[in-house]
């Protein structure tokens, strides 16, 4: 093959993807395309000159359960995703990612893998993935392994995954029965990327936090666990004041930027409200037998 | 360097050799001149191009044609009130009556999103219309006479089911 044929391959199986990215290392793999396919048509871009796509691999498309394991085929599209019965029951707030995101022709191809690859600062599915301390993994021709999400993403469009190696699915426990999950999200209008996300995952005594899990999106150059927030959270009683010193903690957390979307000041109080919001509905609903509290 | 594909349109089989980097959109409209689908943003923003394949609404500006081999594809020109002719759909009648469309630019992609909303969803309501329309855009309408012609239509589709 000549360097200026193009190529476009679309494998059956896993082995025959990864042996066609070991024999043309130059070749992009492609899921969804809905982001690939957008940036290719820039200005002075163009497609690669391979593509090897992985929407006919089987294995790659599939969501399994196996015990409190959670498995999500990096290239099943987000609208299979969603509506998988396990996950639409036990995962609300990676539901309500997914259901924001985009359009819904783009959910319907876009894929959770590609979400994660395309390393947005701005994916929408990566909070509730981080709270629910999700695993990629990965894998080349020789050999596979798992990457805790937390250390996937580098900065923006940037991740730990190879030269050689294709993300193969998304990984985390369930959370138990009694956690409780969040999502806030704002973008300017409805198709428009975010301006500011979070997520959050809660596990209560009573009022007392037993465990803890936040994360941010949009607000930083790389979507992000804020622990500060989750140590100072642990332990406590979920009252007025232990709110408010979570929310000061947040703002102090992340680093947005300003764009054409939002300034950073207004990234920053977006954030911190929606982690006092988030809060309140959790200390609300902990409460038995006060209504309204 | 071309290939050659199989792709099933509307019912019909079509072989056809295209560019390996193809878009499925080209391909609709420069090879089969099934011109009822439409380019507008070119970036999966605007709608005015969605088919739907496998039963669900696509953006086909995003599909690569080589992807869709074995897949059930339908474009406008296959939307018709029953398969044995061309008449009217529903869905299209609506729009004529509603003034769901001005310029029409993006009336066939708006009526794909609808007709596979439909098919999963025979009752929305107006909330849940307007969120599966998210992802299309009308310059002239303001949206309302859209609204009404997919109400109108699917009462009408849930009245003769």
């Amino acid at each position: 093959m000549s360097a200026t044929q193009s190529e476009y391959l679309r494998p059956k199986d896993l082995r025959a993807a990864l042996e066609h990215k070991a024999a043309t290392p130059d070749a992009r793999f492609i899921a969804g395309g809905t982001d690939l396919l957008v940036h290719a048509r820039r200005p002075g871009a163009t497609l690669p000159q391979s593509l090897i796509s992985l929407r006919a691999v089987a294995e790659l498309n599939e969501v399994t359960v196996v015990g409190a394991t959670l498995r999500i085929g990096a290239a099943a599209p987000l609208t299979e995703v969603a509506r998988h019965p396990v996950i639409a029951e036990r995962l609300p707030a990676l539901v309500a990612s997914i259901d924001v995101l985009g359009s819904r022709q783009i959910r319907n191809v876009a894929t959770l893998g590609g979400n994660l690859c395309n390393a947005s600062p701005a994916a929408d599915t990566a909070p509730p993935l981080l709270v629910h301390d999700a695993r990629v993994e990965l894998q080349h021709v020789g050999g596979r392994r798992e990457v805790p999400l937390v250390e996937f993403f580098r900065g923006p469009g940037e991740t730990a995954i190879e030269a050689n190696e294709v993300m193969t699915a998304v990984l985390l426990e369930l959370p138990p029965p009694n956690a409780e999950a969040a999502f806030e999200r704002k973008g300017r209008v409805r198709m428009d990327l975010a301006i500011a996300i979070v997520a959050g995952l809660f596990e209560l005594d009573g009022s007392v936090v037993r465990r803890a899990r936040v994360a941010a999106g949009a607000v930083a150059p790389l979507p992000l666990r804020l622990t500060e927030v989750e140590e100072r959270l642990t332990g406590s009683e979920l009252d007025d004041d232990v709110i408010a010193e979570a929310r000061r903690l947040t703002t102090e957390a992340i680093s947005p930027i300003s764009d054409l979307r939002s300034s950073a000041d207004y990234r920053r109080h977006l954030t911190g409200v929606f982690v006092e919001r988030m809060l309140h509905g959790v200390a609300g609903s902990s409460v038995t037998g006060r209504p309204g509290a | 360097m071309k290939r050659t594909i199989k792709l099933r349109i509307n019912g019909s089989e079509h072989e056809l050799a295209v560019p390996a980097n193809a878009l499925l959109l080209d391909v609709l409209r420069n090879d089969l001149h099934l011109v009822g689908t439409k380019r507008g943003c070119d970036m999966g923003t605007c709608g005015c191009c969605n088919i739907i394949i496998d039963g669900r609404a696509v953006n086909s500006c995003l599909v690569l044609a080589f992807d869709v081999e074995g897949r059930d594809i339908q474009t406008i020109e296959g939307v018709t009130a029953s398969a044995d002719d061309d008449s009217i759909h529903p869905l299209q009648e609506a729009w004529a009556e509603c003034g769901g469309s001005q310029c029409g630019f993006c009336a066939a992609g708006f009526i794909m999103t609808v007709h596979a909303l439909l098919e999963n969803e025979p009752q929305p309501n107006r909330a849940g219309i307007a969120e599966a329309l998210g992802g299309n855009v009308c310059r002239c309408t303001g949206y309302k006479k859209i609204l009404d012609a997919v109400e109108l239509a699917a009462g009408r589709m849930a009245a003769t089911t």
